[in-house]
C-alpha cells in the first residue's frame, strides 16, 4: 500500500463532524436526562459508530492486535466484540468528561506515593511540564485542579483538537476548566507563555503521542508495540528548553473509580545544551516505554482511533 | 543607544545558542537570522525567545506571523526589545 508523504490519514485530517453531532446529543442526554438513559443510549450509539466508521474501526483493530498479546498473553480471539468494547470505553470516557466538567462527584483514587509526588511538585513552587497521552481521561485530572487553589494547569492543545473539544462541550461546561493554549505550531511566543506559567509555579500539560500536522518534520520514529510509529519531538524540545521538572500524568478508569497517576519523569533544570540531543532521544524512548506500560495495563482506554503506525503501513504493505 | 543594544543582543544570541565560531562582527543587522544568514532554526528561535523573556521581560502575542517579523533580523529584534522591555 503506498501513501503520499503527507499522510492523508493523519488524525487531524480525519473528518469527524458527524461524530461531534452525535457526541453532543449524548452530552445533552447525560446532562438533562441522567446517567441511566445515557447508559441505555450509549450501546446503540456506539454500535452505530462502530459499524459505520471503517477507519477508526480498523485503527482500533490494528492497535488491539498489537496490545492484546502484551495484556492477555495471547492474540485477541473475539476481535469484533473486543473492538466494540474499545469503542464503548471511549463512549464511557465521554460521559466521564461531561461529569468532570459538570462538577459531578467522581470517585477519584490516587495512590499514596503519587499523591505525595503531586503534593511535593505543587509545594516546591517550581511548576513543571506534565507529559500526557490520549489514554484514559485527562479531563478528570484537569477538573481536579479546580478543587485546589494551588494547582494551576495550562493545557497546550492543537487547535484542531480544541475546536472539536469546544464544539462538544459548548454550553455544557459549568466550571471554568483549565487554561487552554491553542496552537497550530509552537512559536517563540508559545514557549514564552509557557515559561511564564511554569515560573509562576504552574503546570503545563502536553500530550506527546500525536504528531502535529505542521510540525515541520520534527518527528522521531520509535518502536511502539512492535512497529515503528511517529512521535512528536516538540514536547521534548519544550521540556529541554523550559528547564523545569517533568512529570507523567494519566487518569485511568478502574471499574467505577478513576485512578490518577502522577510520577516524576525527569528534571531539565541543569541539562546542558550539548547534552540535549542525547537527552531528547532517551526521554522519548522512556516516554514510549511509559505509554506502552499504560496501554498494557489498560488496553481498552487508548483513544487514538486513527492509523497510528502510518510509516509501518507505508513500508510494510 | 541602538548600537549598544544591538551589540548586547549579539552577545545574547551568541551566548544563548552557544555559537562558538561566531563573533559579534559576523552578525549583520539586516541579514536574516534564520535559515539563511546566521542559519538558525525554529528551535533556536524558541530558545532565543525564552532568553529575551528572561533578560528583558518582554512578551509576544501568539501570532506566529508577528513572531516571524520580530525575529527576522537583528534590527527588528532590537526594535522589539526597545519597545517592550520592562526592566
Amino acid at each position: 500500500m503506498s501513501r503520499s508523504s503527507d499522510a492523508p490519514h493523519h488524525w487531524a485530517r480525519i473528518q469527524e463532524s458527524g461524530s461531534v453531532a452525535g457526541m453532543r446529543l449524548m452530552v445533552w442526554i447525560r446532562r438533562h436526562l441522567g446517567r441511566l438513559p445515557f447508559q441505555i443510549m450509549l450501546g446503540p450509539v456506539i454500535l452505530y459508530y462502530y459499524l459505520g466508521r471503517a477507519l477508526p474501526r480498523r485503527a482500533s483493530r490494528r492497535y488491539l492486535e498489537r496490545i492484546w498479546p502484551l495484556y492477555a498473553g495471547s492474540p485477541p480471539r473475539w476481535k469484533k466484540w473486543l473492538g466494540l468494547k474499545h469503542f464503548m470505553a471511549f463512549g464511557q470516557s465521554l460521559m466521564d468528561k461531561v461529569d468532570a466538567w459538570s462538577g459531578m462527584p467522581l470517585d477519584v483514587r490516587v495512590s499514596q506515593e503519587d499523591r505525595a509526588c503531586l503534593d511535593r511538585a505543587i509545594r516546591s513552587g517550581r511548576g513543571g511540564l506534565m507529559l500526557v497521552s490520549h489514554i484514559g481521561n485527562l479531563e478528570i485530572c484537569s477538573a481536579m485542579s479546580d478543587n485546589r487553589d494551588d494547582f494551576h494547569v495550562t493545557q497546550l492543545m492543537h487547535t484542531r483538537n480544541s475546536q472539536k473539544f469546544n464544539q462538544l462541550l459548548d454550553r455544557s461546561i459549568l466550571r471554568r476548566g483549565p487554561e487552554i493554549i491553542e496552537v497550530t505550531e509552537i512559536t517563540p511566543a508559545t514557549a514564552m507563555a509557557l515559561a511564564e506559567r511554569i515560573n509562576a509555579g504552574g503546570f503545563v500539560v502536553i500530550a506527546a503521542d500525536r504528531v502535529p500536522i505542521n510540525e515541520g518534520g520534527r518527528v522521531r520514529h520509535i518502536d511502539f508495540l512492535g512497529a515503528s510509529a511517529p512521535f512528536p519531538e516538540g514536547p521534548f524540545w519544550l521540556a529541554a528548553l523550559l528547564r523545569c521538572p517533568v512529570y507523567t500524568m494519566s487518569c485511568l478508569r478502574e471499574g467505577q473509580t478513576h485512578r490518577i497517576e502522577f510520577q516524576p519523569f525527569d528534571d531539565t533544570t541543569h541539562l546542558r545544551r550539548a547534552d540535549r540531543e542525547a537527552w531528547r532521544r532517551d526521554a522519548m524512548h522512556r516516554y514510549v516505554d511509559w505509554l506502552t506500560d499504560q496501554c498494557r495495563r489498560y488496553p481498552l482506554q487508548w483513544f487514538n482511533f486513527f492509523p497510528y503506525w502510518q510509516v509501518d503501513d507505508r513500508y510494510d504493505g | 543607544m541602538a548600537d549598544a543594544l544591538e551589540l548586547e543582543l549579539k552577545h545574547l544570541i551568541i551566548d544563548t545558542l552557544e555559537l562558538e565560531d561566531v563573533t559579534p562582527e559576523d552578525i549583520d543587522r539586516e541579514e536574516p537570522l534564520f535559515v539563511e544568514g546566521l542559519g538558525l532554526d525554529s528551535i533556536d528561535a524558541l530558545e532565543l525567545g525564552l532568553a529575551l523573556q528572561k533578560t528583558y521581560g518582554i512578551k509576544l502575542e501568539a501570532d506566529s506571523e508577528e513572531s516571524r517579523r520580530h525575529f527576522a533580523n537583528l534590527k527588528s529584534l532590537a526594535a522589539l526589545v526597545e519597545e517592550r522591555r520592562v526592566d
